[in-house]
Parts: structure tokens; C-alpha cells; sequence
């Protein structure tokens, strides 16, 4: 276990560096994720946001650098070890990534089958659980993917990444899409969420309102680097970077702010 | 999951979970301790259903969960905890916790909350009510599959009506293209397919054939058999599994991405760039009918030589012969035709796939059966129609 500062960091990247072919998005990234906070990870188009999410669940192999999972080293990793770990995270894809051939009910129960040996019925139960603590009626729990609204996607893949009540949730992009109210809804989900269940919430966003809402802290990815971390009103008092000057004191971050009093009470 | 003091357990430092009761004075209390977690839950689930509620003997008698051992909870854990006081407050024991800490306190109210709302029921059949339901669904679906098929070949031959008087329209580069895939790179395949059943039934044909003293006419029969029947049937079936299911795949996945959609609205007609070039294809693979009968021929008569003893020149003037004989041009048109037929019932599956991977996958996968299907009963059709008319 790394500690740092008196808090626990379950997510250490250092060095990472990957190119796609000739592209290269990042040379040396360093960035540490602690116990309890909510994330955000903002940048521009192609500085690889999502394929920083990939590479720390290793779903991507980076060129060079060490990414450090509840203080092991990725790479050390036994296969027995990856799958215990696996089991300690939940990712939300974009669009929710639903398995388009079962329902939403049997998507969530998905992990459980696949790690555990639970009851038929107990494992109802907890998904029926799962899928109204995420906001979903209940008459959701047997339709098909390919049957529900965006929003309800992404609700769906939420429950599911939740299914084992892990550690982390990585989220991509979880209000592209949404309309403004419920985006807002996403976010305070989010926070419920992240409270009631103590997550560490690990995000990719765009959304400014997000960001003012619910992060307690951002990271900046640009110049192939983080180049600055720190919570949402302190980047925006003090940008330092031309990157982050456009981004949080725009005309778009103006709207969303001021940050103090929006914050959901935490 | 949440811990106790929040920031530093160890996932070995936390003790197996479980749980004992205890009557102290007029309270029964449930004291749990250890990690209460979905990865245990199985084995509390079992253990909590053993216990049997206690029965109080006064109304003042009270229950109380203990959770100031627990290490470790989680959404599985909490939802063990709840049934259990759900069921001694049931059983006229008022219920509390002792030993929450905040954050255990706002998950299991969460979790007490959340688990309130109805479930709704899935509808159960009875397997006979299931198999009627299937039968009338399938029966359905061909009366629609031979509607939709049939509007579409309408379709197609509007549309392609409308290429005669607006030629413009044709897309050269992609038709090209498609000659390429789907026609040309067949080619070795059907050639080597074609090449392989005509030696096997050359071999057959020439073993049978000696009881009658008959081997030279296996050269015939030979190629009887392959340039009425079995090339242009092999061809098909070839064609329709290898270029078929790529169709449906390739317009189906593009239909999910909306592509399709997006070139109705910017006035594009998927019939004039998706399907026409695709079906004047049909054409092509008449010829790769052709090519396939040639390929077979070719071998045979060479097979033949070795088997049959006979002369060279005598099988290749038999062959010659064959070739003036067969109906030829008839059986040239009925590739055509065929391989149209199958091409336009591929394509208007690729368009009616619907959102989902697996929709997909079984629109393929009825694409290339349906199409075999309809070749071979086409090829039946004609077959008698042929000899009918004295072919």
C-alpha cells in the first residue's frame, strides 16, 4: 500500500509513454489517484484520455512505464492476482457497453456468475438493488439493451460496473450525451453513489458542469504530460497553463461556475 | 466496499465474517463481526437462513443488530443485515442497529430504502403455450420474410429501371470493387471446390460405371451432371456462404451505426450505392458459373484419361459434344437470375438489422441460409421447367 500526504493512493502511474505509430500522446505521465476522491481526467481531443483509462485497466499495453493497482505493480501481476483485481474495480463505457443478447437484470448479475457462487435468488435481489439505487424502475430490470434510452444505458452499465460493490469506478464519459437535467441527475448520482458505497470514482470528462459539481480534484492532460492537478476552483483561480486559462476560465466555464456554492453537499 | 476506519485495512488483516445471537436482558442482539462482503455472502446467506427468528415472550422484548465488529461492508452485506432485522421485525421484535458508524449508517439505509420497491413478475409460459407461441412467430415471419423480400426485388428492379433512363446514377468505383471481393477473389475457391466434387464423382461415376463395362461414359455423365446441376448449385451455395454473409455483415453493421440513415438524409439512395452495385454483381457470378463448369470440365477429362484408359482426343471431342448439347444459354440466364435472387434477399436482411450485435449475427446467419434454401428450390424449378419445355 502507497500512502502519501495521509491518504492511500490506490492508483500510481509513473513514466507512461505511448505512441500510436508515429503519433506519440504522451512521453512521460505520471499521475496518482487517492482513496475516496472523485477524478476527473480533462484534456484535449487526442491527448488520449480514454486511452490513459485503458491502459491503468490494462486493456491497452503502454510503451514504457509503471502503472501501480492497489500498490502492485500491473506488470508483476499473476493472472490469478489480475482477476482478484479485476474484481475490485467496475468500468462504465460510453455507451454503456451492455451485452446486447441478455437483459438488463442479467447483464448486472454478469460479474457475480462469472466471480462468485451465488443463490439464484439472492442474486435477484442484489440486482434488483443495484438497479434502483442507479435510478432504474423496476420494470427495466427485463428489457434488452437495445430497448432503452441512452440514459438508461448508461444507468444500466453504472449498476453493472457496481454489480460487486467494488473499490474504483473508471467512468468514460459519463454525461456525453445526456440532456442537461439528466446529466445533472448523473452527476449527483455519482456522489451518492460515491458516498453511500465509499468509490473511488475515476472520470473522463468534457462536462464543465461535472467538473464544478461533483470532482474534488482534476487532472490536466496536455503537452504529452499531466501537467497540472488540483481541484476545480483552484485551476480556475490560477490556470498557469494556456490549455487549462482556455478551458476553465472560457466563456462555457464561466457558465458553469461560480464552483462553491453548486457543489452537491458533500 | 466501505471499511471501518475508512483509509487503512488490509485486505488480509480483515477476519473471516460471522455472526452469533445472544439474548441480554429483554434484547436479542445479532453481533457480527469481520467483513461482511458479497465474496462471503454465500456463506452468511446460508448460515442466516438457518437461524429462525426469535419468538419474543412479551411485546417489550427488543432485537439489535451489532455491527460494531463488522470491518468491512458492502451493498451484499448490508442487504444480509436488512432481510434479517426485516424478518425479526416481522416477527414482532422491534429491530435496531448498535455500532454503525456514518458511513455504514447511510449504506444500510440505502440499501433498506432501495430494497422496499416491488419486483415486478417475468411472465412464466407453460413449454406447449411456448412452442405455440414459437410456431405462430416463425409461420409469421416467413409470410413476412416472402413479402419484404418480394417489395425489395420490387424495389430493386424500380431502381434499377431508373439506372437505365439516368445512368449517372451507377457507382462505377464501388461495382468495381465489389467485382473485385466478391467475384474475383471467389474465384479460386469455387474453382478448387468445383475441381475437387467433379474428380470425386468422376472417381464414383468410372467405378460404378466398369460393372457395365460403361467407363467412357462416365466422361459424359460427368459432364451432364456438373454443367446442368451441380456446378451452377455449387457455385451458388459457394458464392451465397462466402460474399452472402460478408453483405449482410458489412450493410448491417452500417445500419447500426445509422450510415444508412445518414445517407437517406443527405439525399443519397442506399439502393443506387449499396445494393445496385451489389446486385448487378449477379451478373458476375453468372460467369463465375461459368468459370466453375469450365474449371470442372477441364479436370475431369483430364481425371478421366487415367482412370477410363481412354484416348485423350476421344474425351475432348466428347466434351466438345456435351457443350453443344447442354442448354446452355438457358442454364446461363438461370445462374443470372438465381444469383440475383439470393443477392437481394442477403441485402434487404443486411437492411433490416436491428440495433443489436446479436441481431446481427442472426441476420447473417438467416441470410446465408435462406439464400441457400432459395437457390436450391429455385434450381428445382427450373430443373422441371427445363425439361418441360423439352431442354
Amino acid at each position: 500500500m502507497i500512502v502519501e500526504d495521509g491518504r492511500e493512493v490506490v492508483i500510481r502511474v509513473r513514466g507512461l509513454a505511448k505512441s500510436f505509430g508515429s503519433h506519440q500522446i504522451w512521453e512521460s505521465l505520471d499521475l496518482d489517484v487517492y482513496r475516496g476522491e472523485i477524478l476527473a481526467i480533462v484534456g484535449g481531443s487526442g491527448q488520449g484520455k480514454s486511452v490513459l483509462m485503458r491502459v491503468i485497466t490494462g486493456l491497452v499495453q503502454p510503451d514504457a512505464g509503471i502503472v501501480t493497482l492497489f500498490g502492485i505493480e500491473e506488470h508483476a501481476l499473476t493472472p490469478e492476482a489480475r482477476l482478484a483485481i479485476e474484481q475490485r474495480w467496475g468500468i462504465l463505457f460510453q455507451d454503456g457497453a451492455l451485452f446486447s443478447s441478455l437483459t438488463v437484470l442479467q447483464n448486472i448479475q454478469v460479474p457475480m456468475r462469472e466471480h462468485l457462487d451465488l443463490p439464484q435468488s439472492m442474486m435477484d435481489d442484489l440486482a434488483f438493488l443495484k438497479l434502483s439505487m442507479v435510478g432504474l424502475p423496476p420494470e427495466a430490470a427485463h428489457k434488452f439493451p437495445s430497448e432503452l434510452s441512452g440514459g438508461m444505458r448508461k444507468r444500466a452499465g453504472l449498476a453493472r460496473a457496481l454489480a460487486l460493490d467494488p473499490e474504483i469506478v473508471f467512468l468514460d464519459e459519463p454525461t456525453a450525451g445526456l440532456d442537461p437535467i439528466g446529466a445533472t441527475e448523473f452527476d449527483h448520482l455519482i456522489r451518492k453513489l460515491q458516498q453511500t458505497l465509499g468509490l473511488t470514482v475515476y472520470m473522463v470528462t468534457h462536462d464543465l458542469d461535472t467538473i464544478f459539481t461533483v470532482c474534488d480534484r482534476v487532472a490536466v492532460l496536455a503537452d504529452k504530460k499531466i501537467v497540472r492537478t488540483g481541484s476545480p476552483a483552484e485551476l480556475q483561480s490560477k490556470p498557469d497553463h494556456p490549455w487549462i486559462e482556455e478551458y476553465f476560465c472560457g466563456e462555457r466555464a464561466r457558465a458553469a461556475s461560480p464552483a462553491e456554492e453548486r457543489r452537491v453537499a458533500g | 466496499m466501505l471499511k471501518r476506519d475508512n483509509q487503512f485495512v488490509l485486505q488480509t488483516e480483515t477476519e473471516a465474517p460471522g455472526f452469533r445471537v445472544e439474548l441480554r436482558g429483554t434484547t436479542f442482539r445479532l453481533v457480527a463481526t469481520g467483513a461482511w462482503t458479497i465474496t462471503e455472502a454465500t456463506v452468511l446467506d446460508q448460515e442466516l437462513q438457518r437461524l429462525k427468528v426469535p419468538i419474543p415472550p412479551s411485546p417489550d422484548f427488543t432485537g439489535e443488530m451489532d455491527i460494531s465488529g463488522i470491518a468491512e461492508i458492502d451493498t451484499a452485506g448490508a442487504w444480509l443485515l436488512q432481510r434479517t432485522a426485516g424478518a425479526w421485525q416481522r416477527g414482532g421484535l422491534k429491530t435496531r442497529y448498535a455500532g454503525a458508524t456514518d458511513s455504514f449508517r447511510i449504506l444500510i439505509e440505502e440499501v433498506h430504502r432501495r430494497g422496499q420497491a416491488e419486483k415486478p413478475d417475468i411472465d412464466t409460459v407453460t413449454p406447449f403455450k411456448h412452442f405455440l407461441e414459437t410456431t405462430k412467430t416463425s409461420l409469421a415471419g416467413i409470410w413476412r420474410d416472402t413479402l419484404a423480400l418480394t417489395s425489395f426485388l420490387g424495389e430493386v428492379s424500380a431502381a434499377s429501371v431508373r439506372l437505365i433512363r439516368e445512368p449517372w446514377r451507377f457507382r462505377p468505383v464501388s461495382f468495381i470493387h465489389h467485382l473485385d471481393h466478391a467475384g474475383l477473389r471467389a474465384l479460386p475457391i469455387i474453382f478448387l471446390i468445383c475441381f475437387l466434387i467433379g474428380a470425386v464423382v468422376m472417381q464414383q461415376g468410372v467405378v460404378q460405371l466398369a460393372y457395365f463395362g460403361a467407363e467412357p461414359m462416365a466422361v459424359n455423365m460427368v459432364a451432364i451432371l456438373s454443367l446442368r446441376e451441380v456446378g451452377i448449385l455449387l457455385t451458388s451455395i459457394m458464392v451465397a456462404g462466402r460474399s452472402g454473409s460478408a453483405f449482410t455483415a458489412e450493410i448491417g453493421s452500417m445500419k447500426m451505426r445509422e450510415e444508412i440513415d445518414a445517407m437517406r438524409t443527405l439525399g443519397i439512395d442506399p439502393m443506387d450505392t449499396l445494393v445496385l452495385p451489389r446486385v448487378a454483381l449477379g451478373r458476375r457470378i453468372a460467369a463465375a458459373h461459368l468459370h466453375g463448369r469450365h474449371g470442372r470440365a477441364c479436370r475431369r477429362r483430364r481425371h478421366g484419361l487415367g482412370h477410363a484408359g481412354a484416348r485423350p482426343a476421344d474425351l475432348y471431342r466428347q466434351a466438345a459434344r456435351d457443350h453443344q448439347l447442354s442448354p446452355f444459354h438457358g442454364r446461363h440466364d438461370q445462374g443470372a437470375v438465381r444469383g440475383r435472387r439470393h443477392r437481394a434477399g442477403r441485402l434487404s436482411r443486411g437492411l433490416r438489422v436491428a440495433g443489436s450485435a446479436e441481431s446481427l449475427g442472426s441476420h447473417v446467419t438467416s441470410a446465408v441460409v435462406k439464400a441457400i434454401f432459395l437457390v436450391i428450390c429455385i434450381d428445382g424449378i427450373f430443373a422441371m421447367f427445363l425439361a418441360g419445355i423439352g431442354q
